[in-house]
């Protein structure tokens, strides 16, 4: 059974690999064998996440890519052809956070900016690995990744509105790529800091931001990978346009605070 | 073709509003009546033999007729809404507004209390729908049935597991019931409420944590009975044909907040 989960001579592209969550997942993806390009704008950062696969024993790469670009993103494909011979898995997760201007003052720039970083990237890098997928007629794997923001939105309102284009663009990509053997699922965080604490006051301010969610706190980074794995491996053979939240519950409620519980009252 | 005020008149049509005893039925009612609908109201009494219509003044002062059964009990709604319709001559507009509330934690609901409850908000509309739909076909005119659900049917909540268990159902009748009916031109929709100022049985006016749940609203308050009436008029109304299938939010943004 666990066999299914293995890797082993697939390679995998992970954007937006140089820390916090992606570095997470190509880490996860690289343990359970897969080859990875690690890829992200700061060369010092995905050199980090490609340096902790080799030392592991793993075979990785990096290479600098600005995925609000689609030459580079092309060409971060293309990089991972000439070096493995094949992309079997695309994880698109680079995304950034918005502005926090008032919604009436909010810049065209800062928009478009937003859609580029959150929402293009997805679509850059869905195209170029669905286009050597479908050359290779060896089929693939690509995950998106959106977030909680998007289902009940947020004062970052370009972020979420990124991240809803999200979610609908897998749900093409599976009808549109499924015939060529792709699957498409989408991964939906909750709250996942990106980075430990950087002091105490911050350490407390997460565990006050978890007390409002289900599990009592947010996530840490290392818990997005094994769903990482699910979904890139055959273990999801069958699973395609899927939305996977993974939120300690913070979906599956929402009513009030999480000490709200109506009390107890006289048989009806 | 305009969109003007006749979108919204239900002038000669016959609408039933069961549990219009409960506030957002009551609520229904009257603006079925603003809007000009012959309205009939069906209402628990749990010692009533037979409905037995009554004409009388609303609260407003308009017409109205009024009727009392058993609405705990699926077999008396059913009745019930058979006797109304054959004293209304007729059923253009349906509203099922069952609602009985439980809190109680998952370990202390005993299946009595699942039964009960799962009985009188989703067994009686389900068994309440039904007659009204039979009527409806039997009429051949088509119709609109309308469900009057809440928040809890798809949103989870501590101690509140019979009651959400029963509105989930609720609003998957509407879907289903949509697509069965839907070709002899009736319409199957519900209205999910938030946490409105009536709920004191759930949002009880002395319960800080309770208080703080309305703040989660994007208006900082409760529903109020005259937030309902409207949404249930649209529905009812001629403008309103092509809607079918939905469960529509009216809790004042209450759903946006994580």
């Amino acid at each position: 059974m666990l066999e299914v989960f293995r890797l082993d001579g697939r390679a995998a592209v992970v954007t937006g690999a140089g820390r916090g969550l992606g570095k997470a997942m190509a880490l996860a993806l690289a343990h359970a064998g897969a080859s990875v390009v690690c890829a992200a704008r700061t060369r010092e950062e995905i050199d980090g996440t490609a340096e902790a696969i080799l030392s592991a024993g793993g075979n990785a790469l990096s290479v600098r890519t600005d995925v609000t670009d689609a030459a580079q993103v092309d060409a971060l494909v293309a990089a991972c052809l000439d070096t493995y011979g094949k992309i079997d898995i695309m994880l698109a997760n680079a995304g950034a956070g918005t502005a926090h201007d008032p919604f009436w003052q909010y810049s065209d720039e800062e928009f478009r900016r937003a859609l580029a970083v959150n929402l293009d990237s997805a679509f850059y890098c869905g195209r170029a690995a669905a286009r050597a997928m479908v050359e290779s007629r060896r089929g693939g794997t690509i995950i998106n990744v959106s977030s909680i923001s998007a289902f009940r939105g947020n004062d970052i309102f370009a972020y979420p509105t990124a991240k809803g284009g999200v979610v609908s663009l897998t749900k093409s990509q599976a009808r549109m790529l499924g015939p060529h053997g792709i699957r498409v699922n989408v991964i939906i965080p909750g709250l996942v800091p990106q980075q430990p604490p950087k002091n105490d006051r911050e350490a407390e301010a997460r565990r006050r931001i978890g007390r409002r969610i289900p599990v009592g706190r947010v996530g840490e980074c290392w818990e997005l990978g094994p769903l990482a794995v699910y979904l890139a491996s055959d273990a999801s053979s069958y699973v395609t346009g899927s939305s996977f939240v993974i939120d300690g519950g913070a979906l599956a409620g929402g009513l009030g605070p999480s000490d709200f519980a109506p009390r107890h009252s006289t048989p009806a | 073709m305009s969109i003007d005020a006749d979108h919204f008149d239900l002038s000669s049509l016959k609408a039933l509003v069961l549990g219009a005893d409960t506030p957002g039925g009551a609520a229904i009612a009257r603006a079925y009546t603003e809007a000009g609908a012959d309205v009939t109201k069906l209402v628990s009494d749990r010692e009533a033999r037979s409905c037995g219509a009554r004409s009388g003044i609303d609260d407003r002062g308009a017409a109205c007729t009024q009727m009392a059964a058993d609405l705990t009990e699926p077999a008396r709604a059913s009745e019930a809404v058979g006797e109304a319709v054959g004293a209304m001559g007729g059923l253009d507009i349906f509203v099922g507004c069952p609602d009985l509330f439980l809190a109680r934690p998952v370990a202390e609901t005993t299946g009595a209390d699942l039964n009960h409850v799962m009985t009188t908000n989703f067994g009686v509309q389900f068994a309440a729908v039904r007659a009204a739909a039979d009527n409806m076909r039997s009429f051949g005119r088509g119709g609109k049935l309308l469900l009057l659900t809440h928040l809890l049917g798809e949103r989870g909540l501590p101690n509140t597991v019979a009651y959400a268990a029963a509105h989930a159902a609720t609003q998957s009748l509407v879907r289903t019931l949509a697509l069965e009916l839907g070709r002899e031109g009736i319409t199957v929709n519900g209205i999910a409420l938030g946490w409105m100022n009536w709920m004191t049985d759930r949002i009880r006016p002395d319960d800080e944590p309770a208080s703080r749940a309305v703040r989660f609203t994007i208006f900082k308050r409760a529903g109020r009975p005259e937030d309902v009436g409207p949404m249930a008029v649209w529905l009812a109304g001629s403008g309103a044909g092509f809607v079918t299938g939905q469960v529509f939010h009216l809790d004042g943004g209450l759903t946006l907040h994580i």
